[in-house]
């Protein structure tokens, strides 16, 4: 046994119901090393690193430190071995002041009393060590992202973790505090602490890592030496070359523009840049739009922008040449705009109403349900009936089931049948198909391509690759906030599409390729 | 001068009893349990001490009592400190206790905060004319009366002789409590870890502190300064108590004071002077204001001035008030 | 001919005996692909939140029952017994009793209504009682003041309590104030404001008679308002033989009213605007779901303002139903809030926000209150029953919650078998196989 390693995670496997999240991965950690851990939304590396902390038990599979077997039962466990964990989502106390929410937890006392100035040493001396440019008395809440990431990681140095977990550190970070990110990580490194760094980004693996491990729905691909490869090979690895599911569909008409959005920007609710910046997109009659991009990189905040549920701070939509930047929800349902949400249980459906009250969601005030404000029952259970046959939606007990106990992927076809049968000009649909079995997946592709096929617009946005690829006619590419290429399906390959999501190429230029 | 004497003594009154409790629910709601029992809790040290003070202040009568007992009665009252400090550690630990039943509910249940708080505050008025009814009927008046009776001369401190001017022991308790509150808030690692429950609950559990024992203690020390300051309002003033009007609101209106304060101890007495100044003016409106009480600025009108102020106050600070931010959501462990 | 006749009966018969056995049938097993009735009823939320509004009251009960017997065991049983028995004990006569309860279950019921109607929409209107007391202001004015008839003066409390509804829904919608503080507040104000009225502003003069000329809202006495039947014949409500109906042994008709039945109407009407109408649709929806309200279009801010304003007229009309009756006068310069109106929460939530149940929940509690207000020691009385309904509604702030997780985690192992069993079969539609 090569005994270099000073983590090993040997056949790990994790599950939750209905999913294998982690299925038999081996990953191993040198001392000293910067080894990144890459794959797809779903790919299963963010359970991996929280099974490593503690957040999770795994199934089956062990832990090794140092060449001994482990148990991680909770984070201070984890603390204990000298494993630190930066998460995606900052653990901070926003009034408390650096200072504070460092020694949170390991305050230095003497009789209750907490001795900040011995702290205040302590921390500004690893500071200095480490180049992690800080200031002490700043509230975290005044403090920009990359100093608050900065606070995270010397938490850690503060506890003297070893061994550092990085997850997703650049999803909020400007170019800037990236090269930063990365010297800091080259320093730790040299200095003999080993650091694990989730990503889906190629170049930054490409920067600084040693050796990246690539998992693609809850497998291991495999382990490659960063010097000896090149982002094609691991958007190959990533991705897989197949594409497993083919849509049926003819050609594309497209014909007059439905949709043009001009230079829109969204601001951002957890950090200073904006979410969207200065986009411009068009979809028209008879064609399927995508957006694609890997989850995080703006897409949000553009659809809620798009449908009204967020105001943009600059930019315009123009909905069949009518300006709807500021109209209301309402207003834009009444034009012709359905939109299937992104997150079902908190847009998409109210849980505590039947299945047929949450049919008529969008149309309880038309004439066809209401008689002078008394809902006509009858007609909306007759309704619910001839959608719940139309789409297969099931449920425990018809139209009157209690939304919340059906299951996630009926929720999502009880959507679906209602946001299409709205016969809607235009479309939106963001992840439609999340959570379906691939029977359902096969009819709703079937219903978008169908609703193409009457000459209405469709505006697709997804995180999943194959399903980009099969179903739209044409796609953007975002990534941070920008649209980085756009391209006829026809005319682009897999492999080419993971680079542009995974920021390694834009249009225009050659992409940055080692 | 009088009435300048007189207004700052009930300010004093009237603002140690909200200093006190609105402290009180500044350490629940920084642990991140919303404390709406306060009005309750008050009740329940209120009946809790002015019974023990009534109990300990009854004649003596060796035919009827146990030896034991009139040892301990001779003793109490001819030292009336000891009777001072025996009802106020009662007022202390009743709240406390009763403060219990919310901590219970809402930490290990996760119930509804509101919920709990509202039915808590049902439950103390009923409760207290109850026990008044009970511990007259038996011990005291021999009739089911909700008043309690006692003497409340030992709580007083005489600072000036003429003009009259005296301050209780609750003042000092209060100002005690007042630096106590910032030095463990901002000084110690106890402060630290509370404010972090009530701030970040999954930032403090990251880091290995127990949410649940801190999140217990500060509603607990809600209960025991809630406890005291209902006996600080009751005695004080006069020495008859009628436990039907409850304690007429001023558990409400040092929420309000809470919130004023935006839950720092400094401001939170500032602001429970300032209100303790409005109710002493309406107390004295007629002696005061005799030109506007005649053209029909009554009590009452006074009564609501400290309302009316909160409101308009909270509308406009609404925006920039920063409660805890966690306050109100009960914390699941399980869910990471 | 006749042979026709018998031939279609007897279709008809076979007809429905075999509706009925399917229906029975359905209850047990699972047919046209939907689960047995009798499963989907145990587990529907209806019947669940029925169940633990049971078990609340029943542990309250025994509490309070402990309470007692901590005090003064020796009486302990028969007081708890006096106040299980409520106004069927009364000394006038069962009919008495009964028809003074009803009396007082009509304005429970509206209190409890003007509560679960704001709580549907998202709200907690504790300011139930400053809407009460505004209601009972203008109820009052009316009748001793303007002489007015008893529908004038229902009239009256109804606006001033919307109105006094209307104010914290106000803060909520355009200044983000937390409703509940507001609401508190002008619980006080408004309790402070009605005491300034009606004893030193409001100066009139009416005759009533040859003997009587009065000039203020309180009687003789000084602390109480006038009894309505001295001032004002025509404010009371109308009884329709109900107080003769409901009346003791020495034949005096108990306080009874159509109030009892105006508070039903109402009640029935609020559950037809809540369950049948696009406007409860929407109050609901943002009661349930903020953001997915949103969503569908719904205006929430108008939506908050409209539902706390309804909820304080309802409250505003109990005060009337209360006060209407000369049941009760108001007394001058209470200090406290009226107790009554406060047991809105408990009616409400024993009611598990059902404005039917509500109806029960009401007559329940004004059943213990008069069990408790007749209790002949002197330690115990009314306010015992306020005792047992704060530890009920205690008991109702985590029992639903407790009794929720305990049947979802059984759902969960059913769903994932749902879930599995979706995902095995296709569904065969009219012969023609669904795309796989």
């Amino acid at each position: 046994m090569d005994n270099n390693y000073v983590i090993e995670m040997l056949n790990i496997t994790k599950e939750f119901p209905g999913i294998i999240a982690n299925d038999d991965i081996t990953l191993q950690l040198k001392k000293g090393e910067i080894h990144a851990l890459l794959g797809e939304n779903g790919a299963g590396k963010s359970t991996l690193m929280s099974v490593l902390f503690g957040l999770y038990q795994a199934e089956k599979g062990i832990i090794k430190k140092d060449g001994q077997v482990v148990e991680i039962k909770n984070p201070n466990d984890a603390n204990a071995l000298g494993i630190g964990m930066v998460h995606q989502h900052f653990k901070l106390v926003e009034i408390f002041s650096v200072l504070d929410n460092i020694i949170l937890g390991k305050e230095p006392c003497k009789a209750g009393f907490i001795n900040r100035k011995e702290a205040r040493e302590k921390v500004v001396k690893l500071s200095e060590k480490y180049g992690l440019n800080i200031d002490p008395d700043a509230l975290i809440e005044n403090v920009s992202v990359g100093m608050q990431q900065r606070v995270e990681i010397l938490k850690m140095l503060y506890r003297d973790n070893e061994i550092l977990i990085f997850d997703e550190p650049t999803a909020v970070l400007t170019p800037q505090e990236i090269n930063e990110l990365m010297d800091i990580m080259r320093g730790f490194a040299k200095e003999g602490k080993s650091i694990l760094f989730i990503t889906h980004k190629l170049n930054e693996i490409m920067a600084v890592s040693d050796r990246c491990t690539v998992l693609r729905k809850g497998k291991c691909i495999g382990t490659v030496e960063t010097k000896k490869t090149n982002v094609r090979a691991l958007s190959r690895m990533m991705v897989g070359r197949e594409v497993q599911l083919q849509v049926k569909k003819g050609e594309a008409h497209p014909g007059e523009r439905v949709l043009s959005i001009e230079n829109l920007t969204v601001p951002s609710k957890i950090h200073k840049n904006n979410a969207v910046k200065k986009v411009n997109l068009n979809v028209h009659k008879g064609e399927i739009v995508c957006v694609a991009g890997i989850e995080g990189n703006g897409q949000t905040e553009f659809v809620l922008a798009l449908t009204g549920l967020e105001k943009p701070s600059e930019g315009r939509i123009l909905f069949k040449d009518i300006d709807i930047t500021k109209a209301s929800i309402r207003e834009r349902s009444k034009i012709g705009m359905s939109h299937i949400p992104e997150d079902r249980h908190k847009y998409g459906l109210i849980l505590d109403y039947t299945l047929q009250e949450n049919l008529i969601l969008q149309r309880y005030w038309q004439p066809q349900f209401q008689n002078h404000g008394f809902i006509k029952n009858n007609e909306v259970t007759k309704y619910a009936e001839k959608l719940i046959k139309q789409y297969d939606i099931r449920s425990g007990q018809g139209p009157t089931t209690m939304a919340r106990s059906m299951s996630g992927g009926n929720q999502q076809k009880a959507i679906v049948a209602r946001e299409i049968d709205k016969d809607p000009d235009l479309l939106v649909a963001v992840q439609p198909t999340r959570g379906l079995d691939v029977g359902a997946i096969e009819y709703i592709h079937k219903q978008l391509v169908a609703e193409r096929d009457n000459g209405k617009a469709v505006l697709l946005v997804s995180l999943e690759l194959e399903e980009v690829m099969s179903v739209s006619d044409r796609m953007y590419v975002m990534y941070e906030g920008e649209i980085v290429g756009e391209f006829n399906s026809k005319d682009i390959t897999v492999e080419e599409l993971g680079l542009y999501m995974a920021g390694a190429k834009r249009q225009g230029e050659t992409a940055n390729e080692k | 001068m009088t009435n300048i004497l007189l207004i700052l003594q009930f300010t004093i009154l009237y603002g140690t009893v909200l200093s006190l409790v609105a402290f009180g629910g500044m350490f629940s709601e920084h642990s991140g349990i919303i404390n709406i029992a306060l009005e309750g809790i008050m009740v329940i040290g209120a009946i809790a001490g002015a019974v023990v003070l009534a109990l300990c202040q009854r004649a003596v009568d060796a035919a009827t009592m146990s030896a034991g007992t009139v040892q301990f009665l001779t003793f109490m009252q001819a030292n009336p400190g000891f009777i001072v400090v025996l009802s106020i550690l009662a007022a202390a630990l009743a709240g406390g206790v009763y403060s219990l039943l919310l901590a219970f509910a809402s930490i290990n249940l996760k119930a509804d905060q509101t919920i709990g708080g509202t039915a808590l505050n049902l439950l103390a008025v009923a409760l207290a004319i109850v026990i008044a009814k009970s511990i007259n009927m038996t011990y005291l008046t021999n009739s089911a009366n909700p008043q309690v009776r006692y003497v409340n001369s030992a709580f007083k401190i005489q600072i000036l002789e003429n003009p009259r001017f005296e301050i209780s022991w609750f003042f000092i308790i209060a100002l005690i409590a007042l630096i106590a509150a910032y030095i463990g808030l901002y000084k110690t690692r106890f402060g630290l870890r509370l404010m972090s429950c009530g701030e970040h609950p999954q930032a403090a559990d990251s880091v290995g502190i127990n949410v649940y024992k801190f999140r217990y203690i500060g509603v607990l020390i809600s209960g025991i300064l809630g406890g005291i300051g209902g006996l600080a309002y009751v005695v004080p003033s006069v020495s008859t108590w009628n436990f039907e009007q409850g304690v007429t609101g001023f558990g409400f209106l040092a929420l309000g004071v809470m919130i004023f304060g935006q839950w720092k101890p400094l401001r939170i007495f500032g602001a429970a002077m300032f209100f303790g100044l409005f109710r002493a003016i309406a107390n004295m409106s007629d002696t005061l204001f005799p030109t506007l009480v005649m053209n029909g600025f009554t009590t009452n009108i006074f009564n609501m001035l400290p309302f009316i102020a909160s409101m308009i106050i909270l509308a406009l600070t609404s925006k920039s008030s920063r409660a805890p931010k966690a306050e109100g959501i009960p914390y699941d462990k399980g869910l990471r | 001919m006749k042979n026709n006749f018998w031939k279609v009966l007897g279709g008809w018969f076979k007809k429905t005996a075999q509706n009925i056995g399917r229906w029975f049938k359905s209850l047990f097993v699972s047919m046209d692909d939907k689960e047995p009735k009798l499963r989907t009823l145990m587990n529907s939320p209806k019947t669940l939140s029925f169940v633990s509004s049971i078990i609340c009251i029943i542990g309250g009960l025994l509490v309070g029952y402990l309470i007692i017997i901590l005090i003064d065991a020796k009486n302990a049983t028969s007081i708890f017994g006096s106040i299980l028995k409520g106004g069927f004990a009364n000394p006038y006569g069962a009919g008495y009793g009964l028809g003074n309860q009803l009396a007082y279950t009509a304005p429970l019921i509206m209190v409890g209504l003007s509560v679960l109607f704001a709580y549907k929409t998202g709200m907690f209107n504790i300011g139930v009682a400053g809407q009460y007391t505004l209601g009972a202001f203008g109820a009052l004015y009316c009748a001793i003041v303007l002489n007015a008839p008893w529908y004038v003066c229902i009239l009256a409390a109804m606006l001033l309590g919307a109105v006094w509804g209307a104010i914290p829904g106000l803060f909520k919608a355009l200044f983000q104030v937390n409703e509940v503080i507001t609401c508190i507040m002008f619980n006080w104000i408004g309790l402070y404001m009605v005491n300034d009225l009606m004893s030193s502003k409001i100066t009139f003069t009416r005759v009533i008679n040859d003997n009587l000329t009065i000039s203020s809202m309180f009687n003789r006495g000084g602390a109480n308002t006038w009894s309505l039947a001295t001032v004002n014949k025509s404010s009371l409500l109308p009884d329709w033989g109900l107080g003769e109906l409901f009346s003791g042994s020495s034949m005096s008709p108990s306080k009874v009213s159509i109030a009892i039945i105006i508070a039903i109407v109402i009640a029935v009407v609020i559950q037809i605007l809540l369950n049948k109408t696009t406007f409860g649709y929407e109050l609901r929806a943002c009661g349930k779901n903020k953001n997915a309200s949103k969503y569908a279009g719904i205006n929430d801010k108008s939506n908050i303002i409209l539902s706390m304003t309804i909820a304080g007229a309802l409250a505003g009309i109990g005060a009337a139903l209360l006060f209407l009756t000369d049941i009760q006068q108001f007394p001058k310069s209470t200090t406290s809030l009226s107790s009554l109106a406060f047991n809105g929460i408990p009616v409400a939530f024993m009611a598990s926000l059902n404005p039917i149940g509500s109806i029960f929940a009401a007559f329940f509690v004004a059943h213990i209150s008069e069990g408790a207000g007749l209790l002949t020691g002197t330690t115990f009385s009314k306010e015992m029953a306020n005792v047992f309904t704060g530890i009920i509604i205690y008991f109702c702030a985590f029992a639903p919650l407790v009794i929720e997780q305990l049947s979802k985690r059984k759902n969960r192992l059913e769903m994932q078998m749902l879930e599995e069993a979706d995902n095995a079969k296709p569904k065969e539609e009219d012969g023609k196989e669904v795309n796989l």
